[in-house]
């Protein structure tokens, strides 16, 4: 009876402080990211008055200058920029979902089994290499080679009945908002693949080998059993990715162009992002124009937020249904 | 139009396949298996089996774990070499076709050699009609009023109609095990095999659910030749005509001990193995 | 069973014209999923080919020695920058890291680890502009541009990163491990350090290696924060230079010269990331953290 107590004291004596240090740690991270949103909101405060936020978000336009005075001149919008990051990063998706969960499905399904594991690592380990790296190689190698096969030949052919794919009216640039696309593209590639290798591997067998029981080929277990079953798991890997696409900076910015005033009027132009124009901007921005960015960067970040939340439904939804009794 | 042609030509095939009888053939005999070997890479998994299966009457496989029988039953269907490694030896007839001869197409062995697996396997994304009408869809056959009469009589003919003929658009993993594992079963028989393989099918169900399953089994075989593997030497004494027993051998590979009517295998086996298995003194 | 003897089995294997189209939709559409997969490994045999082409020529003992104002020139100073505001920033990181993974995987309610992992996700997905944004706005009035604000900005890229694999790889410990510790009286922090962690060992250090290599592959918070430097020094009190940042710097050059340097830095930046990678990819290929 004597010893009980001591026996739990002596329990409590490492218990409580590692319980507060971990739990510290999580708290700690959420302040860091509670501190990063509200520093940011905080900083754009003083653009508010200048431009209100709806303007802001819907109009063209990037100019602002403090008088001796004191008085403000400035006309911000960030259409251009959300524009820019919307459609590079949908050119991305478009080309890197279906590459991309191809390719996992080719890794899961049909590899070779001593092919699948080395494969696996060349397609995702291109998610390894710095933004900065591809971003280089993009403006060197890629970008030139794009702009005199495929951009000329779409801008040749479909382009004379399509304004938005027609060509450069300017001379042609090195930059423009359909290369970004295609690097985004290049970079998102293997996130697709890892992310739908895993879906697709939690696939049961048993449903595989159901529908191949009944005289299915390959690919019908594929488009009828797999494609299906993983559809819901298949859909987090495009936001994911979509969201890394979004947030993208560096390799955007060094192909992308600094075209900041007003939408393209073609894909072959150049353009910006929310995220390069952060990064492009900063260096001789003035105080009304740090504003200005903080807003481009709330805005980067509630997009980011959004897409991180819906894919987490996905997820926990995913987990669920295939959990369920298969 | 092709398709809708296609498929009026099997039946028309099919219709005729039913009233020939080939001469000088043995009329009872479904399935002629000749040294059958199964291997998973160098490892060989089944020994040179030689066997009979009988015709519209079910045959069950049984032995210890490890004895190769669900190997040899997924030789049947050509199902063993799905897995990456695996390969079959020896020769398996079907009215006179090698169904491992050069000309065939496994997947359309799959087709006319159903399976039913160890595990309920309705497909989730698919609704109870739809899991049914499966394999109708692999043939071709569009949605439509044909394809429902189908999914119906399959539905009855696994005894489960009554219990989902309100709930047809709900997914198939919405039922419980037993009704999962009979939905599979219909979904096996709509597209009308004349072979049916069960691997275990009632390994994962309670007592009552497994009664029902073999009932239906003896339904089932007035119209389809049925070779179900089973662990449960009881099963096998109930719902089959035919029993198989496999062993497993010292160099851990499978091979047939003996076959005969089930009754004799049960009460006077021919082999001091068979007998003690079935005495319950090993496996 | 009084019926007629039903007539043998005739089976016949021939194929429909359906069934040929079947097998032919089959063959073309494996061909384009493989054709898929060989085109997602492209781009990585081009930039390696590039690069090394680009880069090796210049690559030597003086490039990674030498400071960029020396002659030959080398980016020393930039190396040196990049390991240590990542090292500073992983040394920040790593407890925060695993202490909360820990925190969300042992001891956290099922709830509070639901939340937990949400707000993983959500720091996982802020992009690395906004954690040089953030340092930027909040810390260079204090630190001013120096090492300091950059590792404080890589910082907050790398916490969720270590916790997030910290949390995967203490699921994966089995439960069983855990109370036959406990079973035997040893009090669950110490079931939690000696048993559950030690297990995921390898698995925790994935996380924190993963971490490093985001660390030296960041650009955009840099170039906000901690800048550029000609100076070889490892005063954190100051601007300092990064490797990525020199990559960046110098892409736009017209002067090729400057434009092989970025080539060289990019093919020692990769080289670097690609044996990190490599180093941890093996043990976590089947279970990795997205």
């Amino acid at each position: 009876m004597s010893e009980a107590p001591s026996f739990r004291r002596s329990r409590l004596s490492g218990e409580l402080p590692f319980r507060i240090l971990t739990l510290g740690s999580v708290l700690l991270a959420a302040a860091l990211l509670f501190t990063l949103v509200a520093v940011i909101m905080e900083k754009s405060l003083i653009l508010w008055p200048v431009e209100a936020p709806l303007t802001f978000l819907t109009s063209s336009g990037w100019f602002g200058s403090t008088a001796p005075s004191g008085v403000i001149t400035a006309a911000f919008g960030a259409l251009p920029m959300i524009w820019g990051t919307l459609v590079t990063s949908l050119i991305g998706i478009a080309v890197a979902a279906p590459i991309g969960i191809f390719a996992a499905i080719y890794l899961v399904e049909l590899a070779p089994k001593r092919l699948a594991a080395p494969l696996t690592f060349l397609v995702e380990i291109v998610a390894a290499i710095p933004s900065v790296v591809i971003g280089l190689w993009a403006l060197g190698e890629l970008s030139p080679r794009l702009r005199d096969s495929i951009e000329w030949w779409v801008a040749s052919t479909v382009g004379q009945f399509i304004p938005w794919l027609s060509e450069d009216p300017q001379q042609p640039s090195d930059t423009s908002v359909f290369r970004s696309g295609i690097v985004l593209a290049i970079m998102i590639t293997p996130m697709v693949a890892a992310v739908s290798r895993e879906v697709i591997r939690s696939v049961p067998q048993s449903l595989r080998e159901g529908l191949v029981g009944m005289g299915a080929t390959k690919w019908e277990t594929i488009r009828l059993v797999i494609l299906p079953t993983a559809k819901v798991g298949l859909l987090g890997a495009v936001l994911l990715a979509f969201g890394r696409a979004i947030g993208e900076t560096i390799a955007v910015r060094l192909t992308i162009g600094m075209n900041i005033s007003e939408i393209p009027p073609t894909l072959f132009q150049p353009g910006s992002s929310i995220a390069a124009q952060i990064a492009g901007a900063f260096g001789e921005a003035s105080p009304i124009e740090k504003g200005a960015l903080a807003g481009l960067g709330l805005s980067l970040f509630i997009l980011t937020l959004t897409l991180s939340l819906i894919v987490r439904l996905l997820m926990w939804r995913s987990a669920n249904r295939m959990g369920a009794r298969t | 139009m092709e398709s809708e042609q296609t498929t009026a030509s099997k039946i028309a095939a099919k219709a005729t396949r039913r009233d020939t009888t080939a001469v000088g053939e043995k009329s009872h005999i479904a399935m002629q298996l000749t040294d059958v070997e199964a291997m998973y890479g160098n490892f060989r998994a089944v020994n040179k089996v030689s066997l009979e299966i009988e015709a519209r009457s079910v045959t069950a496989f049984i032995g210890p774990s490890g004895c190769g029988k669900t190997t040899l039953l997924r030789t049947l269907n050509r199902m063993h070499e799905t897995l990456p490694g695996a390969t079959v030896k020896g020769s398996i007839e079907v009215s006179g076709v090698n169904l491992y001869g050069s000309s065939i197409d496994p997947v359309r062995v799959r087709r006319s050699i159903g399976m039913v697996f160890q595990k309920p396997n309705p497909f989730p994304a698919m609704s109870i009609a739809q899991n049914v009408a499966s394999g109708l869809r692999l043939s071709g056959m569009k949605a439509n009023k044909k394809v429902a009469e189908i999914v119906e009589e399959s539905l009855r003919k696994a005894a489960l109609w009554d219990e989902v003929k309100d709930k047809l658009n709900e997914p198939g993993i919405s039922l419980s095990g037993g009704q999962q594992q009979r939905l599979c079963i219909a979904r096996t028989i709509a597209v009308e095999p004349e072979i049916v393989l069960m691997d275990e099918p009632c390994s994962a169900l309670d007592p009552l659910a497994t009664l029902k399953i073999e009932e239906l089994i003896g339904e089932l075989k007035t119209k389809y030749t049925i070779v179900i593997v089973t662990h449960n030497m009881q099963q096998a004494a109930r719902v089959s005509d035919t029993t198989a027993f496999f062993n497993m051998g010292p160099d851990r590979g499978g091979f047939l001990v003996e076959t005969g009517p089930t009754t004799k295998i049960f009460t006077n086996p021919t082999n001091k193995l068979t007998e003690d298995y079935i005495a319950g003194r090993f496996g | 069973m009084n019926q007629a003897p039903l007539p043998n089995i005739r089976l016949d294997f021939s194929l429909t014209p359906h069934d040929i189209r079947r097998r032919r939709v089959n063959q073309i559409m494996l061909r384009i999923i493989q054709a898929a997969a060989i085109v997602s490994v492209v781009p990585l045999f081009t930039i390696l080919f590039v690069i090394f082409s680009k880069g090796l020529p210049q690559l030597g003992l003086s490039f990674l020695l030498n400071g960029p104002l020396e002659q030959p020139t080398g980016i020393v100073n930039a190396i040196q920058g990049s390991l240590v505001m990542t090292f500073i920033a992983i040394i920040a990181a790593a407890p925060i890291g695993i202490g909360g993974g820990i925190y969300l995987n042992e001891y956290a309610s099922t709830r509070v680890a639901r939340i937990g992992e949400l707000f993983i996700d959500i720091m996982l997905g802020v992009p690395s502009i906004l954690a040089g944004l953030f340092a930027y706005f909040a810390l260079v009035p204090i630190l001013g541009h120096s090492g300091w604000t950059g590792s404080i900005a890589l910082t907050v890229l790398m916490v969720p990163v270590v916790m997030r694999t910290t949390q995967e790889v203490l699921r994966l410990v089995p439960a069983g491990l855990r109370e036959a510790s406990l079973a035997l009286g040893v009090p669950l922090w110490r079931t939690t350090i000696f048993v559950t962690c030690r297990t995921a060992l390898s698995g925790i250090m994935t996380g924190v290696v993963l971490a490093i290599s985001r660390g030296l592959g960041e650009t955009a918070p840099l170039l906000l924060t901690s800048q550029t430097s000609n100076d070889v020094s490892i005063n954190l009190g100051q601007p300092m230079n990064a490797m990525t940042v020199v990559i960046y710097q110098n892409a736009t050059s017209s002067d090729p010269q400057i434009v092989a340097t970025a080539w060289t830095t990019a093919l020692v930046l990769f080289v670097v990331a690609l044996i990190l990678n490599v180093s941890v990819r093996f043990k976590t290929v089947n279970n990795r953290v997205f």
